[in-house]
């Protein structure tokens, strides 16, 4: 393989590791505050069509984008009614979430298939696109890319150094300190259940307004599992979820340019990879699970006080 | 004490849980500058009325007076804002983070947590009060000492005027606790008011400015600790010796051996030696904490002794456990009846078949007909309600669930029973019923009871047995007056 291919591939590798990048940020939140939920990929498939037809029909893509934001946090919102108010549990939720949001878009976007849409197109970073490989790789996207640099360091200052952050992360290790602290765990896990429904949210968006600009059934195609694997190799970390984002995209795209190339392997192996590689990731992880930062309070629902 | 006004003043304050009272007019007060011992036995309503002080219970009666003004708790948050810190037997510290970040939680102004400055403050908090914690370490990787001190720390870091520790010295080692006692001194020396629970006399003695000592839900005694003369006195009011209910108990032949304790000096034990026949029921006595746990535990069979130290039955202890079976068998009832005894979610009927399924096989097939038919004759002889098997254990009252516990321990026709405080936390009624079953069942048993309460060991023994650090420190008849007049001595390591 020549240079310029590697380069090319590594770029794509970006463009595709950002939707997971999204979804597995809002999952981390999300876990962080003591919430499992396995809605993501409902959740990213309702932002993935609510984006296109908001796009569509206002002319506006980043109004799209962030109308998904705001149905990915509407959506998850069901499932912080079903675990904060009514002690639901969390799994059963989740799974519920998912089933239901791609059944639903699906069914609505039934009419949009194979209609146009505006949607976001590259945009080199004047400056940085100039510089050797590292310019074409990172700094030559759409705007939507560019966003998703910024939310790990972000995501990472308010858990880490505002007091919110540190509420929200007791809120999900042990609710009784939280409490005897004076917090309100459930206001907590809301903020965390709801901000992580938000990304998740986007992530759909980004697929159907930047990666394809178009709307397909099953448009996500499990990437929301994806995330949901990826929140445990992160250890609960929005660093090591960048590299985990970036390393599936690099799967998917690597497949895809295999598939393109007539490679002599069936398609349905390639396909395959991406998922075969969520199986290793997370055996890997939890070989290390002593260096991870999982909620030790995560899945466990908090009594209401009487 | 010139007339000034108290920190904190209880009037009066009631709580009960159904029919069992928990706190029955409770009075306290504690001045600033002052350590105020709570003494009392597991049980004794310590915990509820702490509980209705940090605001998680309300009282049903009674009231609250902070700087002489009334008040009113109706969650923790209330509680915290008024000064009023707690630190739990079980720590409220998240383990995955760093002792400045648990310090910090709750804080309520700002955004920033300003790294720096949190740990710049909590290091001159702890120096201030002679604490050695690293403001950067993770609270998981800390001794429980430490850990401690962190629950303090967040309580000065809140400006709590008013701190209360609950059994502190639980988890301690003696250094440790010698280091909180000094830590409690120079807290109350800058004005706070401490209230130290706990039911070790010595610690009391040695930290305590006042004393105040708790009995099935009342304050029985309340002085300085310069006006007692003796730990025995305490010991008494502890454990009390006015007897509430009568039993009528006709001493048996005692036959045949059936534990026999010889020398077992395991996991803090000292030398402890004892017999007990079948037809005998030998009460052991003594402060929460001085062995008796581990002594159940061994005999029991959940830790191994050395070789020909506990005989059961006649086998020694390996080849008693190794090899169990229908007619050689021990009864377990529990001090710990909601966790250790029943399954909270599993029905009477299930719970029934917890210890007693060797009974009730056929191959492989578990015959609950036939089970639910002695499960029913059982709930009519003990007299268990709702008498329906199919409810489930957390629905029963504890009166009815250690009924319960005691029909199914018994139905195997044990020769010998461990009985760990049968009837704390029962109603008159519920613990008469336990007694009467009791010496029911040491017609074909022999009966360890363990308690804290010298009255019920008093009504029911035929022997007492004194426990210390450990150490078996009297054994005696019960009719040995002259050696039961000095059981609250012995308690205390004074006889």
């Amino acid at each position: 393989m020549s240079a310029e291919i590697v380069i090319a591939l590594l770029a794509a590798t970006v463009q595709s590791g950002t939707p997971i990048l999204f979804a597995t940020l809002g999952e981390i939140l999300s876990e962080k505050s003591g919430v499992l939920n396995l809605g993501v990929e409902g959740v990213m498939i309702l932002g993935a069509l609510v984006g296109f037809v908001v796009a569509r029909h206002s002319g506006n893509p980043l109004l799209g984008f962030v109308a998904a934001g705001l149905v990915g946090s509407a959506a998850t919102a069901v499932h912080g009614a079903v675990c904060l108010w009514f002690q639901g549990n969390q799994v059963v939720s989740g799974l519920a979430l998912t089933i239901f949001g791609v059944g639903l878009a699906n069914y609505l976007g039934t009419a949009y298939i194979g209609t146009p849409a505006p949607g976001f197109s590259p945009v080199p970073l004047p400056g940085l696109s100039e510089l050797p490989v590292i310019g074409t790789i990172f700094f030559n996207h759409d705007p939507l890319v560019y966003v998703s640099y910024l939310v790990p360091p972000l995501l990472w200052l308010f858990l880490h150094a505002t007091r919110y952050g540190l509420g929200l992360r007791a809120a999900g290790e042990y609710p009784g300190a939280a409490v005897a602290a004076g917090l309100d765990v459930v206001a907590y896990r809301w903020l965390g259940v709801v901000g992580g429904g938000f990304f998740m949210g986007l992530g759909g968006a980004y697929l159907s307004l930047a990666y394809t600009h178009l709307w397909t059934s099953n448009l996500t195609a499990g990437r929301g599992w994806i995330a949901v694997a990826l929140v445990i190799f992160a250890f609960w970390r929005p660093g090591r979820a960048v590299f985990g984002a970036y390393l599936f995209g690099g799967i998917m795209a690597l497949q895809l340019r295999l598939q393109a190339s007539g490679a002599q392997v069936p398609s349905s192996i390639l396909l395959m990879l991406p998922y075969a590689l969520t199986v290793f990731v997370l055996v890997l992880s939890s070989w290390r699970k002593g260096s991870s930062d999982e909620p030790a309070a995560l899945g466990v629902n908090v009594a209401p006080v009487d | 004490m010139v007339a000034e006004v108290p920190l904190l003043r209880l009037e009066g304050i009631s709580k009960s849980f159904g029919k069992v009272q928990a706190n029955s007019e409770v009075s306290l007060s504690l001045s600033a500058g002052r350590i105020l011992a709570l003494l009392g036995e597991n049980g004794a309503g310590k915990s509820t009325l702490m509980a209705i002080l940090a605001g998680q219970l309300q009282p049903d009666d009674g009231s609250i007076v902070l700087d002489g003004e009334e008040v009113r708790f109706t969650s923790t948050e209330k509680a915290i804002g008024a000064g009023i810190g707690m630190v739990y037997q079980h720590f409220k510290l998240v383990e995955a983070m760093s002792v400045a970040e648990n310090v910090s939680l709750g804080k309520k102004e700002g955004v920033w947590l300003r790294k720096g400055d949190m740990h710049h403050k909590v290091a001159r908090l702890a120096e201030q009060y002679g604490m050695r914690v690293d403001p950067g370490a993770r609270v998981g990787d800390l001794s429980m000492g430490e850990k401690q001190q962190v629950e303090i720390l967040k309580l000065l870091h809140r400006q709590s005027r008013i701190l209360i520790f609950d059994e502190p010295t639980a988890v301690l080692t003696p250094a440790e606790a010698e280091n909180l006692f000094a830590t409690m001194r120079l807290m109350a020396g800058q004005g706070k008011g401490i209230i130290f629970i706990s039911h070790k006399l010595e610690e009391v003695m040695s930290v305590a400015d006042d004393i105040a000592v708790l009995r099935r839900g009342r304050v029985v005694a309340a002085m300085p600790a310069s006006a007692v003369t003796s730990t025995g006195a305490l010991a008494e009011c502890m454990v009390g010796r006015e007897v509430l209910l009568q039993v009528d108990r006709q001493p048996l032949e005692p036959r045949q051996i059936v534990l026999k304790v010889a020398q077992l000096s395991d996991f803090g034990l000292g030398d402890i030696s004892f017999e007990l026949r079948q037809g005998e029921i030998l009460g052991l006595v003594g402060v929460a904490g001085n062995g008796q746990k581990q002594l159940v535990e061994t005999i029991c069979g959940l830790r191994r002794p050395q070789d020909n130290a506990v005989r059961l039955l006649g086998l020694d202890w390996a080849q008693f456990f190794r090899n169990p079976s229908w007619e050689r068998t021990l009864a377990y009832v529990p001090e710990d009846r909601q966790g250790l005894a029943t399954c909270q979610g599993l029905s009477l009927l299930d719970n029934f078949l917890l210890t007693t399924s060797a009974g009730f096989t056929r191959g492989p097939w578990l015959q609950r007909g036939l089970a639910a038919e002695k499960a029913r004759r059982l709930m009519e002889e003990f007299d268990i309600r709702p008498a329906d098997l199919a409810a489930q254990a957390w629905q029963l009252s504890g009166g009815n669930l250690q009924k319960m516990v005691l029909a199914r321990e018994f139905y195997r026709k044990p020769r010998l029973i461990v009985a760990e405080q049968p009837t704390q936390g029962l109603d008159i009624a519920a613990a008469e019923d336990v007694w009467k079953l009791l010496l029911e069942a040491r017609e074909a048993a022999g009966i360890l009871l363990v308690t804290g309460d010298l009255a019920e060991a008093m009504a029911l023994s035929d022997h007492i047995g004194v426990m210390y650090r450990g150490r078996l420190v009297g054994l005696f008849a019960v009719d040995d007056e002259e050696k039961v007049a000095l059981i609250p001595q012995m308690m205390a390591g004074l006889a």
